[in-house]
């Protein structure tokens, strides 16, 4: 029998089981592999680090970041992929590198970096979960931290500008998901009719952007429009959240 | 059109845009500048100067090519496209992060091989600064993306891992999308090509894609095919 599997990550709000992308792909992938998870919904309690967040604990492990929580779970035998070919494999790699790069930084600067957004929502949700002082600092540093990631990773030369660079990020994740959805076509899943580690990666990236609601709103605009996207989204939480959704 | 290829001098020319253009069947003439670095619009080298157009970075020159009337990629269709670019991302994510890493992050590497090259053009001070500055960029760059703590081991692990991606994606066939080339092959080409053939102080990384003999059959082929073939190419890879 293998050890109780504690999950410590961000809650949930606007019908998502979390806000968290990362959170949400550990969740999505559990459910997937039918991992036995508890779920501990971070508060202003909880005494953590919360920079490490999701973080899975059992008896005698503590693990984090998502790829290697994902890793952990293969090896106790949840294996959501157990029924993919080598390639299959191979492009679900692939396809997790193209979300990272293309997708990524523009829902880092959805989230943290543009002011609306970040100071009228993401500020806001979070900071209520963190215990005072923390709730002054924390935020602020998460901020700063995705901002950093954007300008070092995309803001090369001739790039100087933060607006070419914001410009530049919102094409790319445009084309992605574009990409995403052309792959996704008229099937339920990526791989067939099970969903798999590249299913939870997709669902844990595009819900928070399809169901969080921001003042400013490009992304998400262009995310409506790919219907087998959000189609995609809303079948697994009808699926495999709509029980647990009681105090979102 | 007469295409100039600039490189760096004393530093290794990045093949997947050598590549990717002889695929083209375009004429290029590689000239080698110390300051390549900073005529390139980006400060990427080596770049490609054609008429008074200036373009740099592998994305930049694939459009700038296909403007003109070549591409690679035509004959793929909507799904075929999006894999393609996805595996291009990844090679980027691990390889190409894995060969920075190991350039700049890895101690032994840095102290013997990498500083001395990178500052070889430039007198001294001069050498030692630019090398130190470039050092601590690239170890922010590790630091934002979550590689800051990676050890070597995990690194050359994520280097195994994106090879085996990649050598099942290849199977058995000529290149990625079977019978042609296109910006994915000439990309792993590049990679794949500067892991095996540049001095390290271990051969770790090389090991690795050796691993794989699908992949070293590839590179083989399209050495072949499209440098020596033309009489060109300086180092080849060493078989074993």
């Amino acid at each position: 029998m293998a050890a109780p599997l504690e999950l410590s990550c961000w809650g949930g709000g606007w019908g998502l089981p979390s806000v968290h992308s990362e959170s949400l792909v550990v969740m999505a992938y559990a459910k997937f592999s039918g991992a036995p998870l508890k779920v501990n919904v971070i508060d202003k309690t909880w005494r953590g680090s919360r920079g490490d967040v999701p973080i899975l604990t059992t008896e005698d492990n503590i693990v984090s970041q998502p790829a290697k929580i994902l890793n952990f779970l293969r090896k106790q035998k949840y294996n959501a992929d157990y029924e993919l070919s080598a390639k299959q494999g191979a492009d679900t790699l692939a396809y997790i590198a193209l979300i990272e790069e293309k997708l990524l930084p523009a829902v880092l600067h959805t989230f943290w970096v543009e002011s609306d957004n970040y100071f009228s929502v993401t500020k806001p949700w979070f900071a209520s979960r963190i215990p005072f002082p923390l709730s002054l600092i924390l935020p602020g540093r998460i901020s700063k931290g995705a901002l950093n990631r954007i300008l070092l990773t995309r803001g090369e030369p001739p790039l100087y500008h933060l607006r070419e660079v914001e410009a530049q990020i919102y094409r790319d994740a445009k084309e992605c998901l574009n990409l995403l959805s052309n792959r996704l076509g008229t099937s339920q899943f990526f791989f067939g009719d099970t969903p798999s580690t590249l299913d939870a990666y997709v669902f844990g990236f595009l819900a928070p952007l399809y169901k969080v609601r921001f003042p400013k709103v490009q992304l998400q605009e262009h995310l409506k429009q790919l219907s087998n996207l959000c189609r995609f989204c809303d079948d697994i939480l009808n699926s495999y959240f709509r029980l647990s959704l009681g105090d979102g | 059109m007469q295409l100039l290829l600039l490189c760096r001098q004393g530093k290794k020319e990045k093949m997947e845009r050598k590549a990717f253009l002889q695929m083209c069947n375009l004429p290029i003439k590689v000239v080698c500048r110390a300051n390549a670095e900073y005529m390139s619009p980006s400060g990427k080298v080596p770049f490609i100067h054609v008429g008074n157009q200036v373009v740099s970075e592998l994305g930049p020159i694939v459009q700038f090519v296909k403007a003109k009337g070549h591409s690679l990629s035509d004959g793929l269709d909507e799904v075929q496209k999006a894999e393609m670019k996805a595996y291009m991302e990844l090679v980027n994510n691990m390889l190409l992060t894995a060969e920075l890493y190991l350039q700049w992050c890895d101690e032994a590497t840095v102290g013997e091989i990498t500083h001395a090259r990178y500052g070889s053009p430039y007198p001294w001070p001069l050498n030692h600064i630019l090398a130190y500055q470039k050092q601590w960029e690239v170890k922010r760059k590790m630091k934002a993306i979550g590689w800051g703590n990676k050890t070597l081991d995990q690194v050359l692990e994520d280097v195994d891992q994106c090879c085996q991606a990649l050598s099942q994606r290849l199977g058995t066939q000529p290149y990625f999308f079977n019978k042609q080339p296109t910006e994915l092959d000439a990309l792993v080409f590049g990679h794949l090509y500067t892991i095996l053939t540049t001095q390290l102080t271990n051969d770790e990384l090389s090991e690795k894609v050796k691993n794989y003999s699908n992949l070293l059959a590839f590179c083989r082929r399209i050495e072949q095919h499209y440098f020596e073939d033309r009489g060109k190419g300086s180092s080849s890879i060493k078989s074993s």
